[in-house]
């Protein structure tokens, strides 16, 4: 179903369960009321264009074809892509270590498997925590310099270096990683794990990992097919004027 | 998951070719690789490109060409053509397809059909996929214990392209992919012991 700014934001979230997370990352809770999205939207002070194209491109992937999201900003795209990894670090990673920690917990049997699968998250973690950071340290301030530099048409010493030697896609492919473990991880519970008495938190645990699956999935799309053919394009764009600029 | 099977569509209506990509669905290890329009240039060729295994053809799409193209098609003795007809198709051209679908039975109906054309030679193999064999136990052990394509090459005697093969299948298999999700798996099935992973470490 197409997501219009006309519909009430009830009704969508109704048909949609899985878009709660992403409207909290606009600031909006549940409590919102009985109104349109765009009136909502207006109340809140959220870019109504912007937040509807998420919201579509949340509720059916397809959506990203259309390429609606090329026209923002790439620092409107960031803020948001920030906010979702703030929401993974400090909601979805704890409450499935939560889960995870309660399964494997007072076990009688299969103790050690439980635990290998504890330290397998550790492990995921960590590199899940890597990765957040080094795109907000590095890839995120890049891309805001670059749309800054465009605006400018002027474009610093360090940046143009940064341009020619880690371009953009110098980064990418590594998403890759962080989704096969999750997907290994969901395999193992549904086939490997041991059987024990904790079935309840291990239904728990299986969909919470599905929910922050598809959430990741969808996020990297948004960064590879979105963001990273932006930077390209500003990479290019600052080359040509600099080149313009040597010329003259 | 064993490989797709490939499914090619020749139709111009958008709905027939979304209800398709659907039905397509239905049938586990299927897939509707492209949707040609029928009135594209060098269509046979395009089709053959993509090695399909099954050509769904809206008779309507291809018009006068249709006689053509499924001679053609016909050539590739791996292809297997499927017409879409219904009530209104003209007897002359229901009698070009061997296998055909009729747009206007139910869901199920057409599930049952599509699925006594694909036939039913690969439900067998799929009983014994899910167990490793030998080698593949043993270059599970060793990719669990830390080593290297390369490293695992060597000592066993086998080339390295020899061992990504194994490995993929045993990612088929187990349905895990990274060297960490098979350490847990091999771990858990006790085909190492924990003392030497930590010596690994």
């Amino acid at each position: 179903m197409l997501l219009e700014k006309e519909m009430k934001l009830a009704d969508v979230i109704n048909h949609d369960y899985n878009l709660i997370p992403v409207i909290s990352r606009f600031g909006i809770m549940l409590g919102f009321g009985d109104g349109s999205i765009e009136n909502i939207c207006k109340e809140k002070d959220v870019n109504i264009d912007f937040f509807l194209t998420i919201l579509n491109t949340f509720h059916d992937p397809q959506y990203l074809d259309r390429k609606y999201l090329k026209n923002f900003s790439a620092t409107l795209l960031i803020e948001y892509l920030q906010k979702a990894h703030n929401y993974y670090l400090v909601n979805k990673i704890p409450e499935i270590e939560c889960l995870i920690d309660d399964m494997a917990n007072k076990l009688e049997v299969n103790k050690s498997s439980h635990q290998l699968l504890q330290k397998f998250f550790e492990e995921y973690k960590e590199e899940f925590i890597k990765h957040i950071e080094r795109e907000e340290k590095r890839v995120y301030p890049y891309a805001i310099n670059l749309e800054k530099s465009v605006v400018k048409e002027n474009a610093s010493p360090t940046l143009l270096s940064q341009i020619r030697e880690y371009p953009i896609n110098s980064y990418e492919a590594e998403h890759e990683s962080v989704e096969e473990k999750l997907t290994d991880l969901k395999n193992i519970i549904i086939k490997y794990l041991p059987s024990s008495d904790k079935q309840q938190s291990r239904y728990k645990l299986l969909k919470e990992l599905a929910v922050l699956e598809k959430d990741l999935h969808d996020h990297a799309q948004m960064e590879n097919l979105i963001l990273v053919p932006k930077v390209e394009v500003l990479e290019k764009i600052i080359i040509n004027q600099d080149l313009k600029n040597n010329n003259k | 998951m064993s490989k797709s099977k490939k499914v090619i569509v020749v139709s111009n209506a958008f709905l027939l070719s979304v209800g398709i990509e659907n039905l397509v669905l239905e049938l586990s290890g299927m897939l509707v690789d492209h949707v040609f329009n029928g009135s594209e240039k060098n269509l046979f060729t395009k089709i053959s490109n993509k090695k399909p295994e099954f050509v769904i053809i809206d008779p309507i799409s291809v018009a006068d060409s249709l006689l053509k193209l499924i001679r053609e098609l016909n050539q590739d003795r791996y292809i297997k053509i499927i017409g879409l007809i219904s009530s209104s198709t003209n007897q002359n051209i229901i009698s070009m397809f061997k296998h055909t679908l009729n747009i206007q039975n139910s869901k199920y109906e057409l599930i049952e059909v599509l699925k006594s054309i694909v036939g039913k030679e690969d439900k067998i193999i799929s009983q014994n996929e899910q167990l490793l064999s030998k080698r593949e136990s043993e270059i599970l052990k060793n990719l669990a214990l830390g080593l290297t394509n390369q490293e695992i090459a060597d000592k066993l005697f086998l080339s390295i392209h020899t061992v990504m093969t194994h490995r993929k299948k045993i990612t088929r298999k187990l349905g895990i992919k990274t060297v960490s999700g098979l350490t847990v798996y091999a771990l858990m099935n006790k085909l190492i012991d924990i003392r030497e992973v930590e010596r690994r470490d």
